[in-house]
Parts: C-alpha cells; sequence; structure tokens
C-alpha cells in the first residue's frame, strides 16, 4: 500500500460506447468503470483491491450539460463539476446542486470529478449526489445485451458504495427534471474546513404554493449507510403551511430517521444533535 | 499488466511515452519525462504539491490522473512559466514577495496561482485564500503566498510575454 505507486492493475481505455460495452460485457463485476478516478485512485492506494479498471475518459461526446424547460437538465457521464459550477442554468435553477458544486472538494478535483461518478460511487457522505437525490435525478444505464436502462435515483443507492448498476452496464447520462412551478432548493453541510468530507449535510427540494408547501424531497447525508431520504419529515411539510409549528415538527422528526455511527469525521451523538438544526436551516434557506 | 503508448505535449514540447496502466501522470512526467519540478507530496489530492495545468489552464492532479488516459492532452508544469529568463510575473512575485520558505509546495502553489488569474484576473483575498484551497503549505507562509498572488495580479496587466496564462 503506497499512496505513490499503485497497486498493478489493467486498464482498458476503450474509444468507444461499443468497446466499452463489449469489456463491461466479457469483464462484468471484475471491472470497475472509472471517469475522473479523484475518489477511486485514493481508495486504490488505500488499499481497496483495484482489480481491473476501465477508464471512460476517452468515450466521445460524454462531456456534455444541456438544460430546456422540456427535457430538464441532462448532464453526460463525463462532465465535470467543474462544468455544473460554471452553468448559468444550473446555478439559477438547480441551487442545491449549483451549491454542492461550489463546495465540491478543490478545483483541482472539480475539473475531474464528475456528477456522474459521484453518485455512483454511492457514498453516504457524497455532496453532489445528495443534492440530484434531493432534486429527483435520473441515471440512463446502456449495456450491450439490455439496451438502454433508465433508474430513478430513488432507486439507485443499495448499501454503502453499492448501487443497482448492473456489472455489464456503462452509466451515460444523469437527467433532472426541470423545477417545477414555485419550487425551491438548497444544501448545507457541516465540516471542519471546506476541503473535508461532511460530518452531516443536507439537501432540501420543495414546491410551494404561497406558503404552503405541495411537494418535499429532503436528503441527509452521514446518518446512515447511504444517503437517506427523510419520508416522515417530507410527509410533514407536504400540504403544510411551513411555519414555526411545522419546522418544529420536522426538526423533532428527523432523529426517528437517521441512523447515524461514530466514525473519523463525527460521532452519532454530535450528528443526532446537528441533524435537527440543520435540516431546519437548509429549508429555509431553501424558501428564503 | 497493460501498456499504453500515449502522446502528451508537455511545457508545448510533444513526448511518446509507454506508460502502465496504473502509473499516475506525476509517475510519468518525474521519472520518465524527467519533469522533476511537479512534486509528490500527500498522493491523495489533498496538498496540491502536483498541481499542473491541462487545457485551458485547468488545474489538476498529476497524482490521481491516470497516464494512460491522459493521451492527446496539452500539460503545463511551473517549468513552463518563464519565457527564456523572463519569469512568469506569478513566479516573479513569488520571489518577490519571499513567498518561499522550504519550497516544496512551490511549484504547485504557483501553478494553481496561475489558473486563478486566468479565470479570474482580480481576485479579492477571500477569493484568493478559498481558491488555493487544495494547496497546502508545510511551513504556513500563506500570508505572504496571498500577497504574492496579489501582487501578480497587479503586474498581470503589463505582462506581455510567454505563451501561457
Amino acid at each position: 500500500m503506497s499512496t505513490r505507486v499503485l497497486t498493478n492493475f489493467d486498464l482498458q481505455v476503450p474509444k468507444d460506447i461499443p468497446e466499452a460495452l463489449e469489456i463491461l460485457d466479457n469483464y462484468q463485476d471484475r471491472i470497475t468503470p472509472v471517469a475522473g478516478g479523484s475518489d477511486m485512485l485514493v481508495a486504490w492506494k488505500l488499499g481497496v483491491e483495484s482489480g481491473n479498471a476501465m477508464s471512460v475518459t476517452a468515450l466521445p461526446d460524454l462531456n456534455y450539460l444541456t438544460y430546456d424547460d422540456n427535457d430538464g437538465l441532462r448532464v453526460g457521464a463525463l462532465a465535470t463539476i467543474d462544468q455544473l459550477l460554471n452553468s448559468d442554468d444550473v446555478k439559477n435553477k438547480y441551487p442545491a446542486l449549483w451549491k454542492a458544486a461550489e463546495i465540491f472538494a478543490t478545483h483541482q478535483i472539480k475539473n475531474t470529478a464528475t456528477l456522474v461518478g459521484n453518485c455512483l460511487r454511492a457514498s453516504p457522505a457524497g455532496d453532489a449526489s445528495a443534492t440530484a437525490y434531493a432534486l429527483g435525478a435520473t441515471l440512463t444505464f446502456v449495456s450491450k445485451s439490455g439496451g438502454e436502462r433508465k433508474v430513478h435515483i430513488d432507486d439507485l443507492f443499495t448499501g454503502y458504495a453499492q448501487t443497482s448498476r448492473k456489472p455489464s452496464e456503462l452509466a451515460t447520462e444523469l437527467s433532472i427534471p426541470a423545477p417545477g412551478s414555485g419550487s425551491r432548493s438548497a444544501f448545507t453541510r457541516v465540516t471542519r474546513v471546506n476541503e473535508d468530507l461532511a460530518k452531516l449535510n443536507v439537501a432540501a427540494y420543495l414546491e410551494m404554493d404561497g406558503d404552503t408547501c405541495t411537494q418535499a424531497r429532503l436528503v441527509m447525508g452521514c446518518v446512515g449507510p447511504t444517503l437517506l431520504r427523510l419520508p416522515k419529515c417530507e410527509a410533514l411539510l407536504k400540504g403544510s403551511k411551513v411555519d414555526d409549528a411545522t419546522l418544529d415538527a420536522v426538526a423533532n422528526t428527523v432523529n426517528d430517521e437517521i441512523t447515524p455511527i461514530d466514525d473519523q469525521r463525527s460521532t452519532a451523538e454530535y450528528r443526532r444533535s446537528v441533524a435537527p438544526v440543520f435540516l431546519k436551516r437548509t429549508i429555509l434557506k431553501a424558501l428564503s | 499488466m497493460s501498456h499504453h503508448t500515449i502522446n502528451l505535449t508537455v511545457n508545448g514540447m510533444p513526448q511518446t511515452v509507454t506508460v502502465e496502466g496504473n502509473q499516475t501522470l506525476l509517475e510519468v512526467l518525474r521519472e520518465t519525462i524527467d519533469q522533476t519540478d511537479v512534486k509528490y507530496g500527500c498522493g491523495t489530492g489533498e496538498c496540491g504539491a502536483c498541481t499542473v495545468l491541462v487545457e485551458d489552464n485547468k488545474p489538476i492532479n498529476a497524482c490521481l490522473t491516470l497516464a494512460a488516459t491522459m493521451d492527446g492532452r496539452s500539460i503545463t508544469t511551473v517549468a513552463g512559466l518563464a519565457n527564456g529568463t523572463e519569469l512568469h510575473p506569478v513566479q516573479q512575485a513569488f520571489v518577490d514577495d519571499f513567498a518561499i520558505q522550504c519550497g516544496y509546495c512551490t511549484p504547485g502553489m504557483v501553478m494553481k496561482s496561475v489558473a486563478l488569474l486566468s479565470e479570474n484576473p482580480n481576485p479579492s483575498e477571500d477569493e484568493i485564500r478559498h481558491y488555493l484551497e487544495g494547496n497546502i503549505c508545510r511551513c504556513t507562509g500563506y500570508a505572504k503566498i496571498v500577497k504574492a498572488v496579489q501582487t501578480a495580479s497587479d503586474n498581470m496587466v503589463q505582462y506581455a510575454g510567454g505563451d501561457t496564462a
């Protein structure tokens, strides 16, 4: 184990999607697709078994980032966090996602890390993935034998660092619906200094009709084996006026929905203490 | 073990190298191309000592980049900044403001500062400090580094040399 030299592994660098699908079909779960690699390379250097790797960086035409009112936001598998940060559409229509891009790691990492890769790493502490989850993203996968398959992000995270991507599948796109009427979103997180991984993070998407919340998707990170939706809190918001009483009820409920642990960045006790505060703050930030 | 023959342009010079699948760009720059101005610090993308610029002055961590994925790319290291004997304004400002103690972080700090000024020619102190997150100075000489970036920003207006930034 070394942070200087990676252990031996075979790397494939396919030049087009059919070649990539052929490789995945042959190797199945014996190969790891990797885009920016900013997280995978660290994991491999720190001792996670690398097996074989397939870089998708040479695949053409996957670095797009487009928005229109019908299709919403479409983010190609090679679009970087830096591209999100430099998009006025992301900044104006998906403020939670833009904020997650702004605080994401360092500028060096923003230039290589991808939103799709961040989601597929399925970290319970993911920032960009937490906002994609709150915003109701959909992943597009393609495979040699199965053609195209769309997976809603509600069905993506199956366990710690585990997703429902099939071994033969290549992720090509993440899309986010156009914001609904009266919609707001916000993202907050707790860290010691900005470039740290979060001790806790919160992403909120709300649709409002005047003072009344008509739709809510709340996601909290670092409090379970995966990023967690907060369905009981969402139910308290939906159909209610978002006033102090509602916010207090939401804050008093969040600890029923999370299962934080002690780890290297924080304690379960601290996370349980700040979860209600940061959930409330994030909702208020979305509404402001 | 997989072998990959790739074409790189490093500081304007075309290079054809054969790399192994598990080799990082940092390893290839330092050990194959002898570009030892790029430093190995943490190896995990946290210290920024290995920062190099790719097209459009985008900074990346060479330690977290697989060399085989860089075919056809153009890379600038700190050794590629000067125009002959004329230092790049960021390099000159680091000298003039004594923004160097042990010097190990300096190649990465200079490259990151060049990237910042290329994106934002007149950054505020807060913007400089925020942008330099991801580059760590073990000697903790941050005040002078920030000052040097401000000096370089002031001087960049007059700069007309070099083919970078």
